[in-house]
Parts: C-alpha cells; structure tokens; sequence
C-alpha cells in the first residue's frame, strides 16, 4: 500500500465527509470512524504521522463529551421524556429564551450527541487521511501555482504528527523529573514552543532551497495515478452516491 | 565571492547590535570557518550569507551584501538556491521529503531542472557522499551523520558556488565528522567551492581553514589568517593552549606542526603515575541487557556497572546504542531481557521523589525539562519538587553561571546556560548518580571548562558518580576516569581513558598526537610532566 498516490486518501475522506455531512445521521458517522479507524489499522505506514489519527480519535470524544455537557446543560429545552433535572440557574430576563440547567430530556441528550458525533467523524476523517499520507509526498504533487498554500500544507500536516511526537518526548523527560502526572499546561508551552520553531526551520529551509521560486516545477520520479488509486476514490464516490439516492 | 560591506545587524526585539560595520570578502575556493562563543551572532552572520537573515527572521540589516554579484537585499533566499547552499544546525528539522532520494532531488524540482539531468546529479553526489547504499531509505531512520551527509548532499546537488554550514560535526563521532571534512577540503581544492563553516569544535577544522572570522560578541568581529586570530584569540583548540603553555613563539594549526616545535618536550618529560581514584560501591549496574526495537537488536546482552565517584564516559559510532543505553539505565526503556539496577533499585520501578533522589537525566536537549516561564519559576519549582530550602536551586545556578538574570525566559538563553540550568534542576536533589546525554553539542570552551569543574567537583567532592554519553575526545580526555567503547550494541573495550583513548588515533585528543608516543592526553598532563 506503500504506493498510493497522496492524494488518494485525501479525496476518498473528503468524499466520506460530504457523506456523513449529506446525510446528517449518527449511524453513518459512526460507521465512517469505524471504516477510518480499520483503515489505519490496516495501511499507515510505520511513520511519525501514521499516530495523527488516534490522536484526532481522543481529541474528538473530548470534544463529544464537552459538547455533549454544554448541549445538555444550555440551550433552548426540547420537550420529550424526561431523564433527569439539573437545578436551573437564574439569568437575567433579558435573556429570555436560554436557560442553563433544567430538565434533561431523553431527546435533547440524543441531539447534542448526535451533533457531536458528525463533528468528531469529520475530525477523525481528517486525521486518518493525514495518517495514511506521508506530508512531504502531499507536497510534491501540490502545484508550485498556490505556494503559500504548499508550505502552509506541508507545515500544517507535519504539525500535528510533530505534535504527537512532541508530546512523547517530553513526557519522556518529564517523567525523569520525577513528575509522572505533569500537568497540561507544563506540557503545553514546551509542545508549543517545539513545534513553533520547528515550522519556521521548516519553512526556511524549504524557502532556501528555492520552493517557489520556479512557476513550474519538474518530476524527479513522477508519482503514478494507479488502479488502486481509482478503486479507493470509486468505492468512496459510490458511497456518496448510495447515502445520496437512500435520503 | 562573498562580500560584506559596512554590515551592521539588529534584531528589533534585542537591545544588543549582533554585527557592527562590518566590511570582509571571502575568494572563490576560500574555507573560512567563523568562531564565537554562543549567542554572539555566528548563526546571523552565516544566514545574512543566503538572505535567510533579515528576509526570514526580520531584523535591521545596513550596509550590503553580495553574492557572486547579487545583492541578498533584492533577492529572497530561494533565487538564491542556485548559488548557495546552505546546512542548518540541525538537518533533520529542515528535511522535506521522505526518502533520501527524493530529498537530494527535491532543490532540483523546485528550480524546474530537467529529469535527466537530476537523476545525474542524483548519482553522483550518492557516489561522491557515499550515500548509494542508502538511497531508498527513509530519512527518519538514519543515523545522525548519515542525516548530516544527505543535507550536506541536497545543497551540493544544486552545484552551488558557495556551501554555508553551521555546525556541521557537532553530532557527529570523531570519524564520521573526519569523513565530511575531507570531502569538504575536496570540493574546496577540486572545484573551487566556497565554503563558510560556523564550529565549536575548532580541533575538529583548524586545519582546514583557510581564515577565520572571529566574532567577539560586542558587534565586532574580526576577520584573519588562522595563525593570526588564535595567537591571542579566547577560543583556541587544545593544541594551541599547548603552544600557548609551552611558550612556543609560534602556533601550529596541524599536529605535524606543533610535532615539529615540541621534540625536545616529548624527550624531556616525566612519565606521569595517574592514581586511580579510591572507588566505592557499584552505583549502575547492567547485567545481561538485551534490547530490540521490532526486529532489531540494539544492544547484545551487556554487563556494564559504573561506582561511586567514578566518571565514565560512554563512547561509540553514531548509533551504536549510547542512546539506548542510557535510556534502559535510567528506566525509560524497558529491556527486552536482562536487569539494569541504580542504587540497588531497578530502574524501570524509580518514581517521583526516589527517582530524583537516585538517578539524575540530563537528555540531548536539555530543553525538554524545562517549562517554566522563568528562570526563577524553574528553580523554585525545583525547591519544590525537592522540598528544599527556597532559593537552594538558583544560588546552584548561581554557582555555575552568575550572570544568569532570574527574570529570562529559558529559551532565551544559550546553550550553555540551558544546560547550565538543567543541571541545577537535577542537581537540587542531590541524586546518587548522574546521567548526561551528549552534554557539550553546541556548547563553546568556556562552558565545557564549567561543566568539566563542576562535575569533577561533583564525582570527586561528594563521591558521586557521572556516567556521560559523548563524541567530544577532548571532553573525555578531561574529565572521564574510565570509557566504555560502545560498538553495534556490545562493549568492545572497557577501561581506564588513557588506554582507551591513545589505542585508537581515530579517538585520540589532539595533545595525545602531538605526544605520541608519550602517554599525555591534556595540556594539564603535560605541564605538569614537564615540572615533575
């Protein structure tokens, strides 16, 4: 699977995102991270960036159980069985409309994690397309046209695997500290730090080597569109298609 | 080639000017090297070279600077690609492709060469850098001189006029470091190549340096034939200390030089008894460690054991398996089979305050430990950690480096003072054993000869012991009791530095082959051989 052409995978999430937006249903997205998830599993590559989607995986169901609480907790009440009641806190009447806390009905809890999980299946798309892409390949077949975006690309995809990899040795390090429950923030500015001026090195590097400064730019070794290429973006057209003609 | 002139430099942020009217010209074919301490600027003068410096960093650049002819002003460093390659501190940040393959052509694409004519240039800089075998590998997976060769190889492939290295042995074992000076004194005398090399390590390339742009820190900088700059310059390499001890009226820049002056030296010295130093018990203690990563062995069933008050350095090719030596010591990794035990306590179970009590770990970036937002933050969470009286953990610091003001930020500082910092960190809890990782890349001759007091100060004062994991022979000719030689996951020798050291002329310091066959590794040694 080594040779997929890097923008396969890209395409096919892309498509399975439209998908899951298209049909606005929780089985779907479900199914979707499943697929992705399996995906992963099967083809990344034994790469830095090929943990990005587990990554993206918990970052999601931090972001399902935020959301999740907020939904639950403001908002406009949905009439429907009742679960349980939070003690309603009281606003000013000029806010008429919203209320924090109240009944939590069955239905309002089911909405917010619907929600929640169409959202987290796009994160989680994007990050398995970013597992199962090596970054700098992606940049070879980005045309030199949009230059910024090539190095924006290349900085923002190698970002977040660098990040994962950031954060392992600095707990590494921490640990020797004696520190084996460090702190978020204690990981945060160091990660933050990190992966800031490794962008820039990045960018400045690539700048003195010349990127951009032909319109055109020649292949050393042409990156072939091959069959499987075409297979994995079909079966995701098809997909598409089916949630499409089912709605 | 390259001409500066009346370049001053200031950063916006910065109340110091980095360069000041500074006026030189560098010839065709000329390897200059540029030497200062650290944080003096050698990285903005070596960038100013490609435009990298204001174009990328801002600052306030006067005065002008050309290029074959072409002014950095006017240009953005990638229309100067063609003419100037330039090698990072660190290569394997600016790496943009996977394979090394890709990575030598990648410059070429962005020019718009055409495909014959890369894969050309692709063959012969993997023939000429000896980096065939390797070509399909991913980059990733390479060794730190291996990484060193492909950058150095990605920039040459582009056929520039002038090659701009900074710091480009400071990760690299003695040999392979001797491996890419020689193919850079090729390219200077076979193609006139042009190159500018920042280095710490001056033993390394005095001798081959053709001048020497000495950096003094308060904007000047002066510009000289070798001979010239070290005769009263701060920073020298050992053998002009040696020169300079001796009182010889010259100083050679070559061992065969100094060979020449020093005869009667060799004839007339004592031979010197080292006394062992009084050992205590075995504080690390390895017994039949075996480490795989996959398919791979890393180490080979090793029995290593380091005592109290004893220094001991930990030697090796890059790749060898310091690195997973010491990550098993300290209990980071977990060996596949065998024990590694510290203070008689496995170092796999080490925690919290035991662990900072038992075992300190200074890591190849000493970064890493650091997250405070001050220097002072960071030391009272050192008080802190370690229960201690608040202010112990900077009055250390102190002790190491005074100038350090408590309100910087730590990545402000410089290399030196980092690590100056982490050792006051893990030194507040006075731990039993201490562990550094490559502890002197990057770091100039002033703060070597402060880390080398203080940790002889440390091993020998409180019999302690220290267990260092270098490519740096002078360092090890200082201070080490004892070295450890690390080759493909097993120990091939094992015993006191001067044995070791002299055995092999790849790893002797510069004093031991201007001595040979006199058994002296430091100017100290032979000082103190010639008044006994």
């Amino acid at each position: 699977m080594k040779s997929l052409h890097p923008l396969t995978w890209w395409i096919w999430s892309l498509l399975i995102v439209g998908a899951v937006i298209a049909t606005n249903s929780a089985w779907v997205a479900g199914f979707a991270i499943a697929v992705a998830a399996i995906f992963v599993h099967q083809f990344a590559e034994d790469a830095p960036w090929a943990k990005s989607f587990w990554f993206s995986l918990r970052l999601g169901a931090i972001i399902l159980i935020v959301r999740t609480m907020v939904g639950v907790l403001i908002g406009v009440p949905i009439p429907g069985t009742k679960l349980f009641s939070v003690p309603i806190l009281p606003l000013p009447s000029w806010i008429a409309g919203i209320r924090i806390g109240g009944v939590v009905t069955q239905e309002r809890l089911l909405s917010s994690i619907h929600e929640g999980l169409i959202i987290i299946a796009v994160i989680c798309l994007f990050g398995a397309a970013v597992s199962l892409t090596s970054p700098h390949k992606l940049l070879r077949v980005t045309p030199v046209v949009i230059y910024e975006f090539g190095v924006a690309t290349v900085i923002a995809t190698s970002a977040l695997p660098q990040l994962v990899q950031s954060v392992g040795r600095i707990r590494r390090a921490r640990t020797l500290r004696g520190d084996e429950k460090p702190s978020w923030r204690s990981i945060a500015i160091p990660l933050l730090e990190d992966s800031l001026s490794r962008s820039l090195e990045l960018a400045a590097a690539m700048d003195s080597r010349g990127y951009g400064v032909s319109r055109k730019r020649s292949r050393y070794r042409p990156i072939p569109w091959q069959q499987i290429d075409s297979a994995v973006v079909t079966s995701a057209l098809v997909a598409l298609a089916l949630v499409l003609v089912v709605r | 080639m390259i001409n500066f002139s009346n370049v001053s430099l200031i950063y916006p942020t910065s109340t110091k000017t980095i360069l000041e009217d500074l006026s030189f010209s560098i010839m065709e074919g000329e390897l200059v090297l540029v030497i200062g301490s650290t944080g003096t600027g050698k990285t903005s003068l070596l960038q100013l070279i490609n435009g990298l410096v204001p174009h990328h960093t801002g600052g306030i650049l006067a005065g002008d600077i050309t290029v074959d002819g072409i002014s950095t002003k006017l240009v953005r460093p990638g229309e100067l690609a063609h003419l100037v390659g330039i090698v990072g501190q660190n290569p394997a940040q600016g790496f943009v492709t996977d394979t090394v393959e890709e990575e030598l052509a990648f410059g070429m694409e962005a020019l718009n060469l055409a495909p014959d004519l890369m894969r050309k240039r692709v063959e012969e800089i993997l023939d000429l850098l000896a980096l065939t075998h390797l070509r399909n590998r991913a980059i990733s997976s390479l060794s730190g001189g291996e990484q060193q060769r492909v950058a150095i190889g990605s920039a040459l492939v582009m056929h520039p006029k002038v090659l701009v290295l900074d710091e480009p042995t400071s990760a690299l074992d003695p040999i392979a470091a001797e491996e890419v000076l020689s193919i850079l004194h090729r390219l200077v005398h076979d193609l006139s190549l042009t190159v500018v090399i920042a280095e710490h390590r001056l033993e390394r390339v005095i001798g081959f340096a053709d001048r020497i742009i000495h950096i003094a820190g308060d904007g000047n900088a002066k510009i000289d034939l070798p001979e010239i700059i070290l005769k009263d310059a701060d920073i020298a390499p050992p053998i002009v200390h040696l020169a300079r001890a001796l009182g010889l009226s010259d100083v050679g820049l070559s061992v065969r030089d100094v060979r020449r002056m020093t005869e009667t030296v060799r004839d007339a010295g004592k031979d010197l008894e080292k006394d062992s130093p009084a050992l205590g018990t075995e504080r690390i203690l390895a017994n039949d460690l075996t480490v795989k990563y996959g398919s791979s062995v890393v180490l080979k069933s090793l029995n290593a054991s380091v005592r109290a008050g004893e220094i001991v350095a930990l030697m090796g090719r890059n790749g060898a398996g310091k690195s997973s030596l010491l990550a098993t010591l300290v209990g980071l990794q977990k060996p596949t089979s065998g024990t590694s035990h510290i203070c008689g306590k496995a170092s796999i179970d080490l925690k919290g305050k035991v662990r900072r009590e038992t075992v300190g770990f200074i890591p190849q970036e000493p970064n890493d430990l650091l997250y405070g937002q001050s220097v002072s933050g960071e030391c009272q969470q050192g008080d802190k950690d370690n229960q201690i009286a608040p202010g112990t953990t900077y009055a250390l610091l102190q002790r190491i480096v005074p100038s350090i003001s408590p309100d910087t930020h730590p990545r402000d500082l410089s290399e030196g003072q980092r690590l100056a910092l982490a050792l006051a960190i893990v030194l507040s809890a006075q731990p039993q054993v201490l562990i550094l990782d490559e502890p002197t890349r990057g770091l100039d001759y002033q703060s070597k000869a402060l880390l080398i007091a203080l940790l002889q100060n440390y091993s020998k004062e409180l019999g302690r012991c220290v267990l260092i994991a270098t490519h740096d022979v002078e360092l090890v000719a200082e201070l080490a009791d004892r070295v450890i030689f690390l080759a493909d996951g097993e120990i091939v020798a094992d015993g006191p530095t001067l044995d070791i050291l002299l055995s092999s002329p790849a790893f002797a310091p510069q004093v031991a082959k201007v001595m040979s066959p006199r058994r002296w590794l430091t100017v100290a040694d032979v000082i103190s051989a010639m008044e006994a």
